[in-house]
């Protein structure tokens, strides 16, 4: 064999290797980010085209929750839209008699959302260990507000498990059972 | 030169195979065969040999189920060869190991187990085995070697489990007694946790050392008290002569560990949080009652806006409520805390149950994110709650566990669904479930005294899945008897006049409830361990509906 067929022959191979591990990183990353590729609500798909998108988000009011219309703008993957409707909530509501589930300063950690339907948000907030104290209604607006309005505008996130700087809870603010997966509780909503 | 040429000719060659070689093997590496499985390891029984278990030498006959989890022993074997009375539960899904004058509870599937007042989570769950309940060798160990002093080596290479004895621990203790105030306090000091069991009797209170032996301190200490006659102090027991009439109550303290005995002259006290002693179980009515001040210690709760702090209310409430229960009714109560510490919410309810109470009533004060709520509410277990997490328990013994998420942050893999947590959970979960009709009974009663007592704004009862209520073994409910939030309530709530407006409503409602629960035509049946279906579904937000028909009279459900 040539030198120059030899050449040729080891570019090749070296391209066919490259191109397995290539597959094999990303096929790993998929399956850690939510599923093998293809497996449907929770896959873990690249960030597609900007879109529009309504929701309506559920902010607090005096008793229980009420809702606002939004169009908010991101890719439309499920993931996505979750992270957008959880940053709109934090960023405050824009009609009067409507209230932020939570301080100022709480962000949006991880998002993650199963091929099951659970969808994980992790809340984060700098140099504060716990989620700000409350009495029982307090902490059912707060964590409903989120719950609600991911659950009942991204049909592929059915349950929302809450993590708070990244650790999951017993309890939210010493009342509700964060332990589990939460249902969305539309008898919070008041219309 | 021209070898030169020749070898750089060559390496292309030489590499040809083996990097030809790499890519079957990463296309395998793919494959999904090659992914772990994430469900939870499936318990066979002996697939590779035969286990052997052996006490003090001689082998007995112990049933071993072998697993990914680790061994899992024949716990009726085991108390054949160890000691100890094993109880099934009336539905069978739960036992209860008597041993050393302890209750350790245990229900299949639930990797979380009482062992009296104590909870303590296992490697595994207990399951159904070969010759019945199958339970971990952490179990044992926690059971068996603590209380009884035996040990246990597992011994993988061999199959073969050694018990043997541990040899006794001989522990220090130093006595000390002081009478102020009409009381006297007993405290007994130790270099170490010792393992012990209480004993009451009639004017004497007697602790047994279990697996560890006392060094009797020289001379003996001769006690002269109007309440505590003498103490004395054995290798093996330390005895507490009360005099008559004398009622006593204990608490230990940590760093280092002492076990306090307060001896008052009179019966009625309000027993702090903690083990109680076991007391005689009581006929069919309401006899003990629970009283759980909300939050305490690090935890504040709510915070008004003039600055007070719900956990210090809740305290008052809830002992003002306990002395006016006591006063006015036939009942003993005890409070979850009865100072400002922190009390987790599984131990709330362990307290309760564990004291075999036949109400529980945690008092919170509200806030709200939003201005002007104001009213009292009072809510019980949402039956969402205990449907959800049965059905994912009954997920997880399907094999469709996977992942929990604290162990996903780690891996960087996707979080999944914490089924396992929720298997752990399960025994509390029941406790609460057959006892929603007598909570909303409760529940109902309650608000409606507040209501028309107050003439506070009706919030109605709600439901809502509390972690508090979740381990609760009797009717229970949580009472919020005011915004702190609102400054009008938060103002009234430091009136005591005004507080205790709200204590004789809710001893009015207990009164109620008490009368109902004990009326002739409303005997208690006895406990038949048949779970109560939640009631159906009704709107948490909307003012409970009456008890389903069929619902269970108060007072004669008890979780085993």
């Amino acid at each position: 064999m040539s030198r120059r067929a030899a050449g040729i022959v080891l570019g090749a191979a070296l391209l066919l290797v490259a191109a397995g591990l290539a597959w094999w990183w990303a096929g790993g990353r998929l399956r850690r980010l939510g599923g093998s590729a293809g497996s449907g609500a929770g896959a873990a798909v690249p960030a597609g085209p900007q879109t529009t998108f309504a929701v309506d988000l559920y902010f607090p009011v005096e008793t229980g929750l009420r809702p606002e219309r939004r169009n908010l703008t991101g890719s439309d993957t499920p993931k996505d839209r979750i992270r957008k409707i959880v940053q709109a909530l934090l960023a405050g509501p824009g009609a009067a008699g409507l209230v932020r589930p939570l301080p100022p300063g709480v962000e949006v950690g991880a998002v993650e959302l199963t091929p099951e339907g659970v969808a994980y948000l992790d809340l984060r907030w700098a140099e504060h260990d716990d989620p700000p104290p409350g009495g029982s209604d307090a902490e059912m607006q707060a964590v409903y507000s989120l719950v609600d309005s991911i659950a009942l505008n991204v049909p592929e996130a059915r349950r929302v498990v809450l993590l708070w700087n990244g650790t999951q809870r017993v309890t939210f603010s010493g009342h509700l059972d964060t332990s589990r997966p939460l249902s969305p509780d539309r008898s919070l909503i008041a219309h | 030169m021209v070898s030169s040429c020749a070898v750089t000719r060559r390496r292309p060659l030489a590499s040809l195979p083996l990097l030809l070689l790499l890519v079957p093997v990463l296309v395998i590496a793919q494959s999904p065969r090659a992914t772990a499985p994430t469900g939870p390891p499936l318990i066979g029984v002996g697939s590779t040999g035969s286990p052997t278990v052996t006490l003090d030498g001689h082998e007995v006959r112990v049933p071993v189920n072998l697993g990914p989890g680790g061994p899992l022993f024949g716990l009726k074997a085991m108390t054949d060869a160890l000691g100890g009375e094993l109880v099934a539960g009336e539905t069978g899904e739960s036992y209860t190991l008597k041993l050393g004058g302890k209750d350790v509870v245990v229900g299949l599937g639930s990797a979380v187990v009482t062992v009296g007042d104590s909870i303590v989570s296992l490697s595994q769950p207990p399951t159904r085995g070969e010759g019945g309940l199958a339970v971990p060798l952490d179990f044992l160990a926690k059971t068996y070697g603590d209380l009884s002093g035996y040990s246990f080596d597992w011994r993988p290479g061999e199959q073969r489990l050694v018990i043997g004895r541990r040899s006794a621990r001989e522990l220090p203790v130093a006595l000390d007694v002081v009478h102020l105030q009409g009381m006297t306090t007993v405290v007994l000091q130790f270099s170490d946790v010792p393992r012990y069991h209480l004993n009451q009797q009639p004017g004497r209170i007697e602790m047994q050392m279990l697996a560890d032996r006392l060094a009797v301190p020289s001379p003996p200490r001769k006690v002269e008290d109007p309440l505590v006659k003498a103490v004395d102090i054995a290798p093996e027991r330390v005895r507490i002569d009360l005099a008559p009439e004398a009622a006593v109550e204990s608490y230990t303290l940590e760093n280092p560990f002492r076990l306090v005995f307060d001896v008052h002259g009179q019966s009625t006290v309000v027993a702090p949080a903690g083990p109680a002693f076991p007391t005689p179980a009581p006929a069919s009515g309401i006899h003990t009652i629970v009283i759980d001040p909300g939050h305490g210690g690090t935890e504040t709760g709510a915070i008004g806006p003039g600055g007070i702090q719900e956990k210090g209310l809740t305290l008052l409430l809830a002992q003002a409520l306990a002395g006016r229960l006591q006063q006015k009714l036939p009942v003993r109560v005890v409070l979850t805390r009865s100072e400002d510490v922190n009390v987790p919410h599984d131990t709330r309810a362990a307290i309760a149950n564990q004291n075999k109470a036949d109400l529980f009533i945690s008092i919170h004060l509200n806030s709200s994110l939003g201005a002007g709520a104001h009213g009292a509410e009072t809510y019980f277990l949402s039956a969402q709650a205990t449907d959800t997490r049965a059905a994912s328990s009954a997920k997880s013994e399907n094999g469709e566990n996977a992942e929990s998420p604290e162990r996903a942050e780690k891996t960087g893999s996707a979080p999944a669904e914490p089924s396992q947590d929720d298997l752990r959970l399960m025994l509390w979960d029941l406790a609460q479930t057959r006892h929603l009709s007598e909570s909303q009974r409760l529940a109902n009663l309650i608000q409606g005294e507040l209501n028309e007592t107050l003439q506070l704004k009706d919030r109605g009862v709600k439901q809502a899945p509390f972690r508090v209520l979740m381990g609760a073994a009797m009717p229970a409910v949580l009472v919020e008897v005011g915004f702190i939030s609102n400054p009008e309530e938060e103002g009234k709530l430091q009136d005591a006049a005004y507080r205790a407006d709200l204590v004789e409503a809710l001893v009015r409602a207990v009164a109620r409830y008490k009368a109902q629960a004990e009326a002739p035509e409303n005997p208690s049946p006895p406990a038949t361990g048949a779970a109560q279906p939640a009631p159906a579904a009704a709107p948490p937000a909307a003012p409970a509906k009456p008890p389903a028909a069929g619902a269970r009279p108060p007072g004669g459900a008890r979780q085993p």
